[in-house]
């Protein structure tokens, strides 16, 4: 990863008296798979619009790909975008409108009808490919709407709510889809739902009244917790001596039941890494309870919620 | 080069879209019927005119309609009565030669074309700033491209629109009178004069769908803004006299009926001067909303 994919500073978008970003500073590196987090109304959406040059920022720069703000004669076919609330045309059907948008990026006739019939199938819409978009259902129009973005596979996607209203097969298959295009394609992503954040996204932002307020690697926000989770084979008789011999076994440690059979221990105040924790504590717990699995860090949901109650 | 073919691109989605859609079928048959209905009820105020000059006369009554309208066409006080009407010699000398019916078909379509263009395009780029449609387009091309295809795709539609309507009437005019075979070059003719007028008024409606989201607010603002250019010479000249301000009437060159009276005339200076009036007019309002949406939240 070299450099920023695209990088906005200080962005600002007013309606009237109200800020839609507020100083909104971002740089999503090239490859990253980047996930924008934050309540309704955060500005989330209005940060893609500006990015895709369809809002006009009050104040603040924005640069695609090195390139300055979105202009269409410069960044046709290298960015594209899933925005919210926009209709497709219903009357048009998806090879013919997935086509004619690839001729609009760029792509000869040839390339354009490949790349067409290369998304349809990937979005599982093959068969419905001659349909008119009015008689598709929500999640396949949804699909139709997802595929336009990677006709020509652009250098920049930009996601916003991308598996809101498709069946959860769909959902599967398109976090997979995504999931294989890390690396190869910058993709920003805006989801409510942090599961799907933390499995799609190298990176993630958090994001409140206008302005990110934390960006960072998703690694680095689910395993800086300084928390392992470990889930026994059985409830132990006496779990007060099980915590006991686990505390002498790892001093400055501290252990929390989170269920009749799933024990927390923080051991930020240790000073010690996952890797000493486990070595430490497995053989005590494998000897007393048995172990069926172990759980280094936090959820994403548990950091943004953390960070959220602040 | 490039935008060239972006904005081909559009005007073939724009088509495309209108067939699949039926908006293009409304739009012929408007026109279609709008201009077989004009022509039949004109051929019927003629053919009660001759049936009543025929019974005044003593004279058999004909089978088809025309025969005493031609004759009546040619008489000098008929003809007399026409030059006052037109008001200017130039257009008199041009129309003289022509049959009455191909007249009454370019007197229906210059009437018509601003209204019919305004009801048919007026709401063709609000209702897609609205739907969100056009978000689709303009991350792959221009804001300028996607409107200028847009414009290029309802030109081509109003074409075939007028093609088609020159063709009702003109079978309607087969229908009911004698000697209307071979007008039908005649009102090709009209029709793409007429085209060359429509394209000012395509500007005017798409230049103000531009301003608004709403497709039915866009086609209001049309309407009013075709009743006040039509009505802005009007003003201006009596304005120019009560006020004793001639330069006032300079004015009347921002409307496209200035230029429609060189498509009366039949020698090519006036209607190339004519053509490209109504162009840049056109493409003048239609740059205006242009300017406005390139800076506008889409």
């Amino acid at each position: 990863m070299t450099g920023a994919a695209i990088s906005t500073s200080a962005l600002v978008k007013r309606y009237g008296r109200r800020r839609a970003l507020d100083g909104f500073t971002l740089a999503v590196p090239q490859g990253a798979v980047m996930g924008l987090v934050g309540p309704n109304g955060a500005g989330k959406t209005t940060w893609m619009m500006c990015v895709a040059g369809f809002l006009r920022p009050t104040d603040g720069t924005i640069d695609v790909l090195g390139r300055g703000p979105f202009n269409a004669s410069v960044h046709s076919g290298r960015l594209s975008i899933l925005p919210q609330d926009s209709a497709l045309p219903l009357e048009a059907n998806p090879r013919a409108l997935l086509y004619r948008y690839g001729r609009l990026q760029g792509l000869s006739a040839e390339v354009s009808r490949a790349s067409t019939a290369e998304v349809l199938a990937a979005m599982n819409l093959a068969d419905r490919a001659d349909s008119t978009i009015r008689s598709l259902s929500h999640g396949m129009r949804k699909r139709v709407m997802l595929a336009q973005c990677f006709i020509g596979s652009p250098e920049v996607v930009l996601l916003d709510e991308p598996l809101n209203g498709l069946d959860p097969a769909e959902q599967s298959r398109m976090r997979n889809f995504i999931l294989a295009r890390r690396g190869r394609q910058t993709i920003v992503v805006s989801s409510h739902n942090l599961n799907d954040v933390e499995i799609l996204c190298t990176h993630v932002a958090f994001v409140e009244n206008g302005r990110v307020v934390r960006m960072a690697t998703v690694r680095d926000i689910t395993s800086a917790a300084g928390r392992v989770v470990y889930t026994l084979a059985a409830a132990p008789a006496d779990p007060s001596a099980l915590v006991e011999a686990l505390s002498s076994a790892l001093p400055g440690t501290s252990f929390s039941w989170k269920g009749e059979a799933e024990l927390a221990c923080d051991f930020a105040a240790s000073g010690a890494d996952v890797a000493a924790v486990n070595a430490a504590l497995l053989p005590v717990l494998i000897g007393k309870a048995g172990v069926v699995s172990v759980a280094a860090g936090q959820s994403l949901e548990q950091a943004y919620l953390k960070h959220d109650s602040v | 080069m490039r935008s060239l073919a972006r904005i081909f691109q559009v005007a073939l989605a724009e088509c495309a879209g209108a067939l699949r859609s039926r908006r293009a079928l409304v739009l012929l048959l408007l026109y279609i019927v709008s201009a077989a209905c004009c022509m039949y009820g004109t051929i019927s105020i003629f053919g009660r005119m001759e049936q009543e000059l025929a019974q005044l006369l003593q004279l058999p009554d004909a089978d088809k309609t025309g025969v005493v309208s031609t004759a009546l066409w040619q008489s000098k006080p008929f003809q007399k009565m026409v030059r006052a009407m037109v008001s200017n010699d130039l257009v008199y000398a041009d129309i003289q030669g022509r049959h009455p019916i191909e007249l009454v078909y370019a007197w229906f379509v210059f009437f018509c074309a601003p209204l019919l263009v305004v009801l048919t395009t007026g709401n063709r780029v609000a209702d897609d700033l609205k739907s969100g449609a056009v978000r689709y387009s303009i991350v792959r091309c221009t804001r300028a491209e996607w409107s200028l295809g847009k414009f290029a795709g309802l030109a081509l539609m109003l074409v075939f629109a007028l093609a088609a309507s020159a063709v009702g009437a003109w079978c309607v005019a087969v229908c009911r009178l004698s000697n209307a075979t071979s007008l039908l070059p005649a009102m090709f003719d009209w029709g793409a004069r007429a085209w060359l007028y429509s394209l000012s008024w395509l500007g005017v409606a798409l230049g103000i769908s531009h301003f608004t989201r709403s497709g039915s607010r866009a086609t209001a603002l049309g309407i009013f803004a075709v009743v006040a250019l039509c009505a802005l010479p009007g003003v201006l000249w009596m304005n120019a006299k009560w006020f004793d301000c001639p330069w006032l009437q300079n004015f009347e060159i921002l409307t496209p009926s200035s230029a429609k009276i060189l498509l009366w005339r039949r020698s090519f200076a006036p209607l190339a001067n004519a053509a490209f009036r109504l162009v840049a007019l056109g493409m003048f309002f239609f740059a205006l909303g242009v300017a406005v949406f390139r800076r506008r939240d889409a």
